[in-house]
């Protein structure tokens, strides 16, 4: 596998080698070519980012200022509409969300990491097949689960709990992390652990102090992944628990969305406070997010 | 041997998980110090409405050491589906909310509902505390299945100031209405705003078009799913009506992308002469257009072949789960909502119009709302709303077809045939 | 091979948690879910009456169904050329080094929305989208072609493509990241190579990026296709379905046949057919990539 220093990891020019004839037609071409993508790609940035900060923008505004000034900066900054959105409940979805993600995150992790070590050191028959087992769970989609989970979850007593969004989350997410890790673990270098092994290490002290530290980057892509996706999971969150004290955000919205049907402000402050935990966080990881997918996933 | 005892960790990791995902769900059911806990699920958790549950519950926990509360809330249209899932849980609420008609009858039928007949008869100056007409609608089979806590009605509401400056007055027939709408559209006002994003609000129209066009016999055995057949003409001429005043040019723009709460704001700022409301909305009214507006029943339809002296509207209130386990509890918390004290502080605190004789009167309640609940009680009768009256399945025909209807791309006789179509369904499944 | 990495039953037990999980809350459903839809029930009744292949003959009748399947068709197509085609090309270009310096700005905005719950975008295009106060009609009067301006989410003609489009401004994003990650995989000497050639632009693109990332341009059609037949949250966000049924998708249908008109049965014989229809995308997608091998 052959892996090119990316700008995205660092910046990397490219030694431009160019007959020197065409240069100056070349250059304005090029000009016209930057000019014109830049534009492009400003307005379509543009298309994205207004939306987002219209929406913290009018989570500052008192109802009338929105249906009059819908798209004026706010005549008075009521920041207040924060304080109420978040007293009004986004406050008990923001910790079920949090503490629903960070479990499922922890538990995919754990077996995640487990299972890619087994099936991309262990050799045994039967492995391609638990591959394909696994790896299909990729594909199927979650609906056709629900209503079958929904009755499931109820005789294990686990209907209306934290447990009955975990458990499915962890089951949704396993493959694509499986599918990811193992790729990755494909690629360490297998001479430390031969000697580990020499030295009398067995598997599990293999895993532990070999895999799971030289595979720290994609474990982490995985955790940002899999705790995207669990942060902003809807269906599973609205049929599964019942208890408004555990909601999570996406499902608390929409009850807050009819719950706060006269006041507009207070509703999109009520989504801006929700939005903003994953921007951050990606703002935050997105160097270590892209270095472990770029090393892993699909070998080059 | 450490090797397996990662394992062995492993599955304890496991095991504890789902040991721990159990013993909370019990926690919810445990029922701590000897307390008696009842689930309560009801429709307002708006900030408007939350507190007066809040402080009614607060009261009755106060009277009643032995009993918790355990409070849930659901706004209205997640309501529809959310009673579902939970009925079909294992944690069921003792009390919840429930409209009337068909949608409480369906509970009934399954077996989900306690019979509250006994309660009643039990118990003569509870019963006879609330207005007969609001009990009725909870009535399957000759008995009680459901407690009514509102009694609602639906009325056009009309800006005075508009009105005035066109010399109009509250229609009393149908052709006078038009000729109102004809008024207000020529002078370049928008006479009617509707907000049918969620499609509700014109099946509310269509419940008193409906209600005014067919025959009264007619209409419940249609409405019964059992003999529903929907043959009368009647229900393509309700149609045809509503459909109309679109038309015609009598609604606002853009009824299908606007809520009915977005379509209040435009109300209330003087942005439509006429309104179709809700009395529990008549506070909200008041408190944004501070007496500039009036109100008038669904005007009479001259030659419709229903009674005319009916009003739209219903009672919505609680139904007590079947699968209880305290039903003594459930009932004293139930008669504790609609005492007369508690009734006449839901008129006076938040302005709904309630189903305890006389607790909506002048001095507690909006004029208005007064005036509706006398309204109600003078009519013969009520017609429900069409959604909640009728099988789940008729209902979602109208309303994912009333959107069409509105925006032109089905006509009320394409309308009527799904209706009909899916009622002769139901009737085969219901054999 | 080591010996310790041949013994079977300890790499069993490493899988078995993982393998666990999934059989039982994702394998196992798809098999009771097919038992459930040979039954007329509903969540709060006991009572099941078996009604055998009733269900399936009823859905393949239902014109509800087929809207389902044209719109879900529709997410597929748009996906397909937005989110595959225009964020490969949006990809190749930002890996131009004209722009590369420019590439950290924009890879991390137009990855934004993709982070953001589906809930919060749903709310909030539902507002933009609003004939009243929404920005869209607002920005087509600004620029003069105000007889563009539409009712979106309420004209039954146009609320699919509005509901679709919010998905591409959503997730075009992802993809160009995806695309991003394989193409600096690409050795240089390639594009040297190409260069030295005197190869335009545009060939390059065709002759050294697409053939080099081709792997990842098929992992991303197929998550695309599979992940337009999963299609839930934005439709029942947004549009819940309507106007009328003109923006039910599969997902929605189910959901609505389950939990507001009391048809668990319907409801199962929907999700079987689900299962179907990403089944046999995910087997063609094996078919492709096992002869993209061989080429």
């Amino acid at each position: 596998m052959t892996i090119k220093n990316s700008p995205i990891v660092q910046s990397n020019h490219v030694i431009e080698i160019r007959p020197s004839g065409q240069k100056n037609s070349t250059k304005i071409k090029d000009r016209i070519f930057q000019t014109v993508v830049l534009i492009w790609f400003s307005l379509f940035a543009l298309v994205i980012i207004y939306p987002i900060i219209w929406l913290g923008l009018s989570g500052l505004k008192s109802n009338s200022d929105f249906f009059l000034n819908t798209w004026k900066l706010p005549e008075e900054w009521i920041w207040s509409n924060y304080q109420a959105a978040w007293d009004a409940g986004i406050g008990q979805f923001f910790f079920n969300s949090v503490f629903v993600t960070l479990v499922s995150v922890l538990v995919v992790l754990v077996l995640g990491s487990m299972a890619a070590y087994g099936l991309s050191r262990f050799q045994f028959k039967g492995q391609n097949l638990l591959l394909v087992l696994i790896l299909s769970g990729l594909m199927l989609a979650p609906q056709v689960s629900l209503i079958p989970l929904y009755k499931l979850l109820q005789g294990l007593g686990l209907y209306n709990t934290y447990w009955a969004m975990i458990l499915p989350y962890v089951a949704f997410q396993l493959p694509f992390s499986i599918f990811l890790m193992r790729s990755y673990f494909l690629s360490i270098p297998r001479e430390l652990e031969e000697s580990a092994i020499i030295d009398g290490c067995n598997s599990w002290k293999v895993y532990r102090h070999i895999i799971v530290p030289m595979g720290k980057p994609i474990i982490t892509s995985c955790a940002l992944l899999t705790g995207m996706n669990v942060w902003n999971e809807f269906m599973f969150a609205l049929v599964f628990v019942e208890d408004s004290s555990l909601r999570t955000i996406p499902v608390g919205l929409m009850n807050l969305r009819s719950q706060l049907n006269t006041n507009f402000g207070i509703q999109l402050a009520g989504l801006a406070i929700s939005a903003l935990p994953m921007i951050i966080a990606y703002i935050l990881f997105q160097k270590q997010f892209v270095r472990g997918l770029t090393a892993g996933s699909v070998k080059g | 041997m450490k090797r397996k005892a990662g394992f062995i960790l492993a599955v304890m990791l496991m095991m504890s998980l789902l040991v721990a995902g159990c013993s909370s769900s019990s926690s919810t059911k445990e029922e701590e110090s000897g307390k008696v806990v009842l689930k309560f699920l009801h429709k307002w958790p708006q900030p408007e409405f939350a507190p007066y549950f809040e402080d009614v519950v607060k009261e009755f926990e106060k009277e009643n050491p032995d009993i918790k509360i355990k409070m849930e809330a659901v706004a209205d249209e997640p309501m529809k589906d959310k009673l579902r899932v939970i009925l079909g849980g294992n944690e069921i609420p003792d009390v919840m909310f429930s409209w009337s008609g068909e949608f409480a009858r369906k509970f009934v039928r399954a077996g989900a509902a306690l019979d509250l007949t006994p309660y009643l008869n039990e118990d003569t100056a509870w019963k006879e505390n609330f207005i007969p007409a609001s009990l009725q609608p909870f009535v399957s089979d000759g008995k009680n299945y459901g407690i009514p806590l509102r009694f609602n009605g639906k009325f056009f509401v009309y800006n005075k100031k508009i009105f005035d400056k066109y010399n109009l007055q509250a229609p009393k027939t149908w052709d006078e209405f038009l000729q109102v709408l004809d008024t207000l559209k020529k002078g370049g006002e928008t006479p009617i705003i509707l907000g049918n994003q969620d499609p509700w609000p014109a099946i509310h129209y269509l419940t008193g078009l409906n209600q005014k066009l067919v025959p009264q016999d007619v209409r419940m055995k249609d409405y019964n799913p059992k003999t529903g057949e929907f043959t009368d003409p009647g229900y393509v001429k309700a149609m045809e009506m509503l459909a109309d005043l679109n038309k015609k040019g009598y609604f606002m723009k853009n009824v299908n992308s606007s809520s009915h709460d977005m379509a209040s704001q435009l109300f209330f700022a003087g942005k439509g002469a006429i309104f179709y409301l809700e009395l529990e909305e008549f506070a909200e009214a008041e408190k944004n257009m501070k007496g500039n507006w009036g109100f008038f029943p669904m005007p009479a339809i001259t030659d419709g072949k229903g009674n005319q002296n009916y009003i739209t509207g219903a009672p919505d209130g609680f139904i007590v789960s079947s699968k209880t386990k305290h039903p003594k509890e459930a009932i004293k918390f139930l008669k504790f909502l609609t005492s007369k004290e508690n009734a006449l502080k839901l008129v006076k605190e938040i302005g709904w119009p309630s189903p305890i004789e006389g607790a909506t009167n002048p001095d507690t309640a909006l004029k208005e709302v007064a005036e509706g609940v006398d309204y109600m009680k003078k009519a013969e009768g009520m017609a429900e709303w069409l959604d909640t009256d009728v099988n789940a399945k008729v209902a979602d025909v109208y309303l994912s077809n009333i959107q069409l209807l509105l925006d032109g791309s089905k006509t009320p006789e394409q309308v009527i045939k799904q209706v009909q179509k899916v009622a002769k369904q139901i009737q085969s499944e219901a054999d | 091979m080591i010996k310790t990495f041949q013994n079977r039953r300890t790499a069993v037990l490493y899988i078995v948690p993982a393998l666990l999980f999934i059989l039982l809350f994702v394998f196992l459903p798809i098999i009771l879910n097919l038992y459930n839809s040979l039954f007329r029930w509903n969540s709060f009744d006991a009572e099941r009456t078996f009604v055998g292949l009733e269900y399936y003959g009823r859905l393949f009748k239902d014109p509800v169904f087929f809207t389902a399947l044209k719109n879900n068709s529709l997410y597929a197509i748009a996906s397909l050329v937005f989110q595959v085609g225009a964020g490969l090309i949006i990809a190749a270009i930002l890996e131009d080094k004209l722009i590369r310096k420019f590439q950290p700005f924009f890879r991390t905005v137009f990855f934004l929305p993709s982070v953001i719950s589906i809930a919060v975008v749903g709310l909030v295009w539902q507002l933009l989208y609003n004939p009243e106060v929404g920005l869209v009609n607002g920005v087509l009067k600004a620029i003069g072609q105000e007889e563009w301006a539409r009712s979106w989410l309420g004209d039954s003609d146009v609320a699919i493509y509005a509901v679709v489009a919010v998905s591409q401004w959503q997730y075009t994003g992802y993809m160009v990241m995806l695309f991003l990650i394989a193409m600096q995989k690409i050795p240089n000497e390639y594009y040297e190579a190409a260069m030295i050639d005197g190869a335009s632009k545009i060939k390059t693109f065709f002759h050294v990026t697409v053939p080099q990332i081709k792997e990842m341009i098929l992992v991303g059609s197929v998550i695309t296709v599979i992940g337009a037949f999963k299609v839930f949250d934005e439709v029942y966000v947004m549009t819940s379905g309507g106007p009328g049924r003109s923006t039910e998708v599969l997902g929605t249908m189910l959901y609505r046949s389950a939990f507001r008109n009391d048809e668990m049965g319907y409801a199962s014989t929907i999700g079987t057919i689900v299962f179907v229809i990403t089944l046999t995308l995910s087997l063609i997608q094996m078919k492709l990539g096992k002869s993209g091998q061989e080429v």
